[in-house]
């Protein structure tokens, strides 16, 4: 098994989910690679975290009325998941069909909406947007119970075409207000109680009551439409599938998975993915399936080129660092931490800043967040009592004859955490750390808790360098 | 399109609903997990609280016609009387309040007072430790059962604490555990347990001898998913809360089904002080169909019982007063629905 195999199966496991311990990537790299990209897009049982156990300890996440509380039930799936790249394209639609708490005041419809995301992830994005459309908390979110027969509202309409498939420039107003039309009726069951509890943000008298798509036949405009150049007495479903027909919308789609999966920033060579990904979607009919393998399978993809490109986004690097560290693994106490890091972070789970979602890549980094990612995967990985860096330890004790240098040390963090590829000013940083150390007698009958420390103290140095800090 | 579970015909009758839900001290229940009644007709609730509200940890005390009458909490924390994550509670016959804390491993007392009395336990799997401490019964001479989670057993004390006994493993053969959670004694003295993640109840002779079984995995009739409490009444009717299909089923002495109850939650007097202060809501509530028909996905019990005001949601304790009204403690719906069984 080549360092190249390794290198590139992490690549793979830090894009398409939150990233692989070493043991894990031997298993993975013993399938191949082609392999690998066939189980994630083919996801079987996630075997996560139960919610039995989960609502049994945690009385917040089985009433799922706290926002952090909800965060923390998703991030539980995230952490425990074998599916990774279900959850990370469960995140990647959350960021693209934002929807955020602060209008909702309902935890539960966010969870059913990731839900919802998760069943058609993979498969036609025709149904996706059907799907979307006929979310609760997107029809809160955008105003659709508000758009009636005789007085539509526009917003959904609009931000479906702007926002959810073509983009701006492909589409006129009036093609924004035949869409709103289209949706006129798809609305919630009890709609004028649930808004209103919604307004009020009201848990009385008995909790939140979670919300379910209603269809009103009654108020929905049934007339002549005509719609990018179609016309027809169109209803949602029409609209949809005139939309996903559409080029623009197949480029809009390809090229934010792109930017999600492979790279901040598109250049020629993305381009040419982003085509035969584009190719993928129409001849499949629209399905995110292909398209994924299109991607994750490209020579771009695969290229030492794409490798640390992107910036780790907050939650890819608080799940990242908990996989890492083996905690969580159980009902925990002051769980519901884990979502409030990734907002201390600029990531709050279920608060989008806007409907545009997150600005990603660079911008996820500042002073304030830099501080709070050091802080928190430190802390997880700086530990010798978290299984997993007790795990990188164990492994570490069996190189050589298990008393490790300075430099030997620093070597085998470094590799074992990703494998990281540092500079030479950050490899001769922490090799100066390392010295000050002094080597690690990692031998089983002499190891001491000191050994041990010096390990997590380098690993915790080392998630706080910029290499580390990519993905 | 999803429908509700059919409510089977039987000799259980609904009552009425106690509760509302808070969001601060005083009148209303947040989180209920027990209830358990002092010999002068005072209802005490425990409330569990979430994370987020963990200073409204607190035991609240009405009556039946629903007068606030307090609380008391020691506050949340590991001191004398303090509690973080409480899920249990019963009352002697000497009328001492005992809790069971899953988080702190121990069980406190106090008096109906709210006046700390005693407190034992510690993490760990030896005599006299405890490990998620969960359900609690006290039999008429004082001794004390608890159910264990994390060490799938029942540990039995004396009043003061003293370790006496343990009985149970985890597995899921005769006598073995998983997980278990609700406790109660019949009038014999023999311990009921709801033995939850191997979804049955298991009786047992005060001193751990196994006697019967009941129910297995599923959702039909005598099957339990998740069942986290039991009670027993006078006669020997068993009551059990199938807390994974959000019901009650009835069984008689020998554990053969009688009913299933889904629940039929209407305001309390709470919740009617509530709505007459707020007319938006309650003017669109009266127009709400309250027990919807749902889209498919939404088809499990928990999706239908948080969609579903009337149903029960999150039934995790099982309460018999005085005159034998079976109280279900709703933790989700922060409300308690009565009914009681019609002996003719």
């Amino acid at each position: 098994m080549s360092n190249a195999d390794i290198a590139l199966m992490a690549h793979l496991m830090r894009r398409a989910g939150f990233g692989a311990t070493r043991d894990e990537l031997e298993q993975l790299v013993e399938q191949g690679y082609e392999n690998v990209v066939e189980n994630l897009i083919n996801p079987g049982d996630p075997g996560v975290m139960p919610d039995d156990v989960i609502r049994r300890y945690h009385s917040e996440m089985a009433e799922m009325r706290e926002l952090n509380s909800a965060g923390a039930y998703w991030m539980y799936r995230m952490v425990t998941t074998r599916n990774q790249l279900e959850e990370k394209l469960a995140l990647f639609w959350h960021g693209l069909f934002a929807t955020g708490y602060s209008k909702l005041n309902q935890a539960s419809a966010l969870v059913n909406q990731i839900n919802t995301f998760r069943r058609h992830s993979l498969g036609s994005y025709k149904t996706m947007l059907v799907e979307l459309s006929k979310d609760p908390a997107m029809i809160i979110w955008l105003d659709n119970h508000d758009n009636h027969h005789d007085n539509i509202n526009e917003n959904y309409g609009r931000e479906l075409l702007e926002l959810f498939s073509m983009g701006v420039g492909n589409y006129t107003e009036d093609d924004i207000k035949e869409c709103a039309r289209a949706f006129t009726g798809w609305t919630l069951g009890n709609v004028e109680y649930m808004s209103t509890r919604a307004s009020r943000d009201s848990i009385w008298p008995y909790s939140r009551i979670n919300w379910h798509f209603n269809y009103r036949d009654y108020d929905h405009d049934d007339g002549e439409k005509t719609f990018l150049g179609h016309t027809g007495n169109f209803n949602g479903e029409d609209i949809i599938d005139i939309i996903v027909q559409q080029e623009a919308t197949a480029r809009f789609i390809c090229t934010r998975l792109f930017q999600f999966f492979a790279a901040d920033e598109v250049d020629e060579a993305g381009e040419s993915v982003i085509n035969d990904m584009m190719a993928s979607y129409f001849d499949s009919e629209y399905e995110i399936r292909s398209v994924m393998r299109t991607m994750f399978n490209s020579d771009y993809f695969r290229s030492e080129e794409a490798r640390f490109a992107r910036v780790k986004g907050p939650v890819e690097l608080v799940v990242g660092a908990v996989r890492m560290a083996g905690t969580y693994q159980e009902p925990t106490f002051g769980a519901d931490q884990l979502a409030r890091q990734t907002m201390y972070m600029g990531q709050g789970i279920f608060q989008p800043p806007s409907v545009e979602g997150w600005h990603e890549g660079a911008e996820w980094i500042d002073s304030g967040a830099l501080v709070e990612r050091v802080n928190f995967v430190g802390k997880e990985l700086g530990d010798p009592g978290n299984p997993g860096v007790k795990a990188i330890i164990d492994r570490m004790a069996r190189q050589g004859q298990g008393i490790l240098s300075p430099e030997e040390q620093v070597a085998a963090c470094a590799d074992l955490l990703g494998p990281l590829e540092l500079s030479e000013s950050t490899a001769t940083s922490i090799r100066e750390f390392a010295s000050e150390q002094g080597p690690a007698d990692l031998r089983d009958g002499s190891r001491t808790e000191a050994d041990e420390q010096r390990i997590a103290n380098l690993l915790r140095l080392l998630t706080a360098t910029r290499e580390y800090q990519l993905a | 399109m999803t429908t509700a579970t059919a409510v089977s015909a039987g000799p259980m009758e609904y009552l009425k609903t106690i509760g509302v839900t808070t969001n601060q001290s005083g009148r209303g229940f947040i989180n209920p997990y027990d209830c358990a009644f002092t010999n002068d007709g005072r209802i005490m609730v425990l409330n569990h609280a979430d994370a987020a509200r963990q200073a409204l940890i607190r035991i609240g005390i009405l009556n039946w016609d629903e007068d606030y009458l307090g609380e008391y909490s020691k506050g949340t924390g590991r001191g004398e009387g303090q509690w973080t994550l409480p899920i249990g509670m019963t009352i002697s016959a000497d009328q001492r309040i005992h809790v069971t804390d899953e988080h702190l491993h121990r069980v406190t007392v106090f008096d109906t007072d709210g006046d700390f009395v005693r407190m034992w336990g510690e993490k760990g799997d030896a005599a006299g430790q405890l490990n998620g401490p969960a359900g609690i019964a006290v039999a008429a001479d004082g001794t004390v059962y608890v159910a264990e989670q994390y060490n799938h057993r029942v540990q039995v004390f004396t009043s003061e604490g003293d370790a006496v006994t343990t009985w149970g493993e985890y597995g899921d053969g005769t006598g073995q555990f998983n997980m278990p959670w609700g406790l109660a004694l019949d009038g014999a003295g023999n311990v009921y347990v709801a033995d939850w993640r191997n979804d049955r109840v298991q009786k047992f002779t005060g001193d751990g001898q196994h006697l019967a079984t009941y129910g297995s995995s599923g959702t039909g009739d005598e099957q339990f998913s998740r069942p986290s409490a039991v009670a027993v009444d006078s006669e020997g009717y068993i009551y059990v809360a199938d807390w994974g299909n959000e019901r009650i089923q009835l069984l008689d002495r020998d554990g053969k089904f009688i009913q299933s109850l889904r629940g039929q939650a209407t305001l309390s007097k709470w919740a009617q002080d509530f709505m007459s202060v707020n007319p938006d809501e309650y003017n669109t509530r009266q127009i709400a169909n309250l027990v919807p028909d749902l889209p498919d996905h939404l088809d499990t019990p928990y999706l239908v019982s948080a969609q579903t005001e009337p149903y029960f949601w999150g039934p995790v304790a099982l309460r018999l007063d005085h005159e034998e009204r079976l109280f279900v403690v709703e933790a989700n719906r922060h409300r308690i629905q009565i009914y009681q069984r019609r002996k003719d």
